[in-house]
């Protein structure tokens, strides 16, 4: 009987998280096929597989995002970089998305509170909400599988690449868990388990970036999918590390959730307090008052990580490249990755991707208030709604240029005390180069808020990952131009390493302006929704 | 500045002479959500000063229809007017003179019920804050507790003091006594009683009976998105069941022929009957008969509100009573 309420229970788990599901599976499939065609067709001979392996190797700017290749002259270690390291980091945040989904955000609606109130234990309902997450990792597994087949790799490594691809998505669904624990919300939980994510890559960001702190990857859940080695001499044993810390952490998690109070988190903060009466004159201020926890581990996080671009700047190899292989490097957007502003330039294109997805995540703020019931309550008062979503947009897009001047300033920094030769005016135009293309997410997703509320959310972070997806494939793929300019981040010109596209970011900023105007007034017209 | 300091005095400038004296007015609104009809048709004025009940069982169409006077949600056809004031096309103008109480209290979980009470007058100004203060005595508000250790009547006890407070002309409250105890929902009749003598006008949705009975001078009744009645309670009465108790020293003589009655229940020698319109058939009947003991009393609001909701299709019978004429009673049944 039980064991028929723990398969309902997982299958609801599952079902509930269809639509992300979903969007991964695509991505991963698209991606583990593509990035293997393409290598096939782009280097068909050993010679030019060299002469990619001279240029690309040694260079540490795409080390960000895909790691440290290990062979570059097969097909499968080509793809064991490209699809690997990259899809390790998006499996990791598909884990913590997860995993707060199915435990935190039940406990916030007060779902969890009837299911721990039916003749169902505690420690099965946990096991159940595991078991539906573990199934998705399972699909995305799959997908990948065969996403790899499809590009025509073996079967056998396809699988373990496909494992060590999935690694850190087990590995973040139980530290989610054991956020959830802690944490008294799923925001609350998100933030923490995405802490976490960030260090992890700042870690593997540096080990694999530095030529003697290489160590470092052993530190981190993102490193271990290195280690592996798929198609690079795999190491299966190494598979022990991140199973084992998912496990340790998916039973501590079910521990102090059987401990715990349901519906209250380990880290509540008291529920009595002194009246504090700054920022409730408007609901803006509120929204500041409201978000400025959350705005402040942007901050912190993203500063941090300036600062650690600009530190490691100067260490970047420098291989000497032939002039037949600059034509490659221009179609990865990168003309001159060899010298530090080169390296900072490239580097800022994961900044633009960082404070896009703080800004739709304003978007969904909002669009949270809204399904709570809340902004119901504040327009009763006497508040527009051109007042309420103005304010709340205009918030959004003065924290973006908060952010973009931070990452500017703290890259300087970074890059100075390494006499990196970058001045403080060329990285504040480098932050601020941010901002645009942020901006026009923003739009975006106050477009979606006001047309199709429900779907918001899910829409607003799908379209700033796939058009960053997009920039990174579609020059590999060899799309034409038109359909690469499709996304907004083939119009963020690197700086410092080019100049910024002043043309690109009017046009940017002139079409948010107009969008949000659109958003504006088509919220005036509909229903406010519930959840 | 603040726009509710004097309530009820000021004449909706540039409304004409009926906006002057009603405060809610909707005119054949309604409200689908896809295939769903929500209100249908819904005609109904309030005038300043009267506490006007909104009854409806769950999903009639009670939340949408304030939803709408409140310009939330746009209606699909027909309008809502609160101080002939378009509440979908100047939505703030018609807050300036109306609070409300939503029937979920959703909050702001991080906030404490003082600080909440601080933001919802700051937003909305004109509070009066002498009077916040023994709201907040008299409801027993912990004001240093954050939302979220809060439970739902103590949630609502918050919306309450906030929008009493305001004392805004209308105060439209969607269920708001649910999740009250009773000594908190002594303290509410007593404060809809005070904006009554203030001259506020009060929409109250409600499905406690016995609260509307207590407070309300006109109730409207809504069943499956439409108005089935409406009227003062003694005109419900009126035009509603009496409930007659006789009882006979012999066997009860059948009855099933006189008009407007029907026999509800016989319990041996005790029949209990429900008489529409006239007694004097009735009476006339009994006459001949060795009558022991005879109660008649009128309809209780719930006898009034099951009437309307066991029989399918009677409750149509009196729409015409939202604009104030009565059809009278339906012969027989």
């Amino acid at each position: 009987m039980s064991g028929a309420a723990i398969f309902a229970l997982a299958r609801r788990t599952f079902a509930d998280a269809r639509g992300r599901t979903v969007g991964f599976v695509l991505l991963f499939a698209l991606v583990a096929y593509a990035q293997p065609a393409a290598y096939r067709s782009d280097y068909p001979t050993l010679r030019d597989r060299l002469g990619f392996v001279h240029a690309f190797a040694g260079n540490a700017s795409l080390r960000l995002f895909y790691g440290r290749p290990l062979d570059l002259l097969s097909v499968g270690g080509y793809s064991a970089w490209r699809v690997g390291g990259i899809l390790a980091i998006f499996s990791a945040v598909w884990g913590m998305l997860s995993a707060t989904r199915a435990l935190r955000a039940e406990e916030d609606s007060g779902r969890a509170e009837i299911l721990a109130a039916a003749p169902l234990s505690r420690a099965r309902m946990f096991l159940a909400s595991v078991c539906g997450c573990l199934s998705g990792a399972f699909v995305l597994w799959a997908a990948l599988v065969v996403g790899l087949l499809a590009g025509r790799l073996p079967a056998g490594g396809s699988a373990y690449l496909a494992l060590a691809t999935v690694a850190p998505g087990l590995v973040f669904l139980g530290l989610g868990a054991l956020a959830c624990q802690l944490a008294s919300s799923r925001r609350v939980a998100l933030e923490l388990t995405g802490a976490v994510l960030l260090v992890s890559l700042l870690v593997r960001v540096v080990a694999d970036t530095s030529s003697s702190l290489g160590w470092l990857r052993w530190l981190t859940p993102l490193g271990w999918s290195e280690e592996l080695r798929a198609f690079a001499g795999a190491r299966p044993g190494v598979i022990a590390l991140p199973v084992a810390l998912a496990a340790a952490s998916l039973v501590g998690a079910g521990a102090l959730w059987l401990g715990r109070d349901v519906g209250r988190g380990l880290l509540s903060t008291r529920d009595v307090a002194r009246a504090r009466l700054q920022w409730l004159s408007s609901p803006t201020a509120l929204a500041f008052r409201e978000e400025r926890w959350s705005l402040s581990g942007w901050l912190v996080g993203s500063g941090f990580f300036a600062l650690v671009v600009g530190l490691i700047s100067t260490s970047v190899a420098n291989a000497g490249i032939s002039s037949s292989l600059r034509r490659q490097l221009r179609r990865l957007g990168a003309t001159s990755i060899t010298h530090p502003a080169g390296y900072i330039g490239l580097s800022f294109l994961f900044f633009v991707l960082a404070i896009s997805v703080f800004a739709c995540s304003q978007v969904a703020a909002a669009r949270h208030e809204e399904a709570e019931g809340r902004l119901e309550v504040v327009l009763a008062l006497t508040v527009s709604r051109r007042r309420w979503l103005g304010g709340r947009l205009a918030l959004a897009a003065a924290a973006v240029v908060a952010l973009s001047v931070t990452v500017g300033v703290l890259a300087w920094a970074g890059a100075a005390s390494q006499h990196a030769g970058v001045s403080l005016a060329t990285m504040l135009e480098a932050g601020l180069n941010c901002a645009p293309a942020a901006i026009l997410f923003l739009s975006i997703a106050a477009l979606a808020y006001a047309l199709v509320p429900r779907a918001s959310t899910a829409v607003a972070f799908a379209v700033v990952t796939v058009s960053f997806v997009w920039q990174l494939l579609s020059s590999i793929v060899g799309a034409p131009a038109w359909l690469r300019e499709l996304s907004p981040f083939e119009h963020v010109g690197l700086v410092p390493a080019q100049p910024l596209k002043g043309g690109a970011a009017a046009v940017m900023l002139g079409v948010a302006a107009l969008a949000c105007a659109v958003a504006v007034w088509a919220f005036s017209r509909r229903d406010l929704v519930g959840i | 500045m603040p726009p509710a300091s004097s309530p009820s005095r000021s004449p909706a400038a540039g409304h004409g002479g009926t906006a002057a004296r009603t405060a809610i007015a909707t005119f054949g609104l309604c409200k689908r959500y896809g295939s769903t009809r929500a209100l249908e048709d819904l005609s109904v004025s309030v005038p300043r000063g009267q506490v006007y009940g909104y009854l409806g069982p769950n999903g009639a169409g009670k939340t949408t229809t304030i939803r709408l006077l409140l310009g939330l949600h746009r209606p699909t056809a027909g309008r809502a007017e609160l101080f002939g004031i378009d509440a979908w096309g100047e939505p703030v103008a018609a807050h300036a003179r109306a609070a409300y109480v939503s029937g979920e209290p959703a909050l702001w979980p991080s906030l404490t019920a003082a600080e909440t009470l601080e933001f919802l007058a700051r937003v909305r100004g004109g509070s009066d804050l002498a009077y916040r203060e023994l709201l907040v005595e008299r409801f027993q508000l912990e004001a240093d507790r954050r939302v979220r250790a809060l439970s739902k009547g103590n949630r609502q006890k918050i919306q309450l003091v906030a929008a009493f407070a305001t004392r805004a002309e209308l105060l439209i409250l969607d269920e708001p006594t649910a999740g009250l105890d009773p000594l908190m929902e002594v303290a509410f009749r007593e404060t809809v009683l005070e904006a009554k003598e203030r001259e506020q006008t009060v929409f109250l949705s409600s499905h406690i009976l016995s609260e509307v009975e207590a407070l309300c001078d006109r109730v409207g009744i809504l069943r499956s998105g439409r108005l089935v009645d409406e009227g003062t309670l003694a005109e419900l009465r009126h035009l509603s069941a009496r409930t007659l108790e006789v009882s006979f020293r012999g066997a009860p003589p059948r009855l099933d022929g006189v008009p407007g009655v029907s026999v509800v229940e016989q319990r041996g020698r005790r029949l209990r009957l429900e008489v529409n319109g006239e007694l004097a058939p009735l009476i006339e009947v009994l006459a001949r008969h060795p009558v022991e003991a005879l109660t008649s009393r009128e309809p209780s609001l719930e006898e009034i509100f099951l009437h309307h909701y066991r029989e399918p299709g009677e409750g149509t019978r009196r729409e015409a009573t939202a604009h104030g004429e009565a059809t009278g009673p339906a012969a027989g049944r």
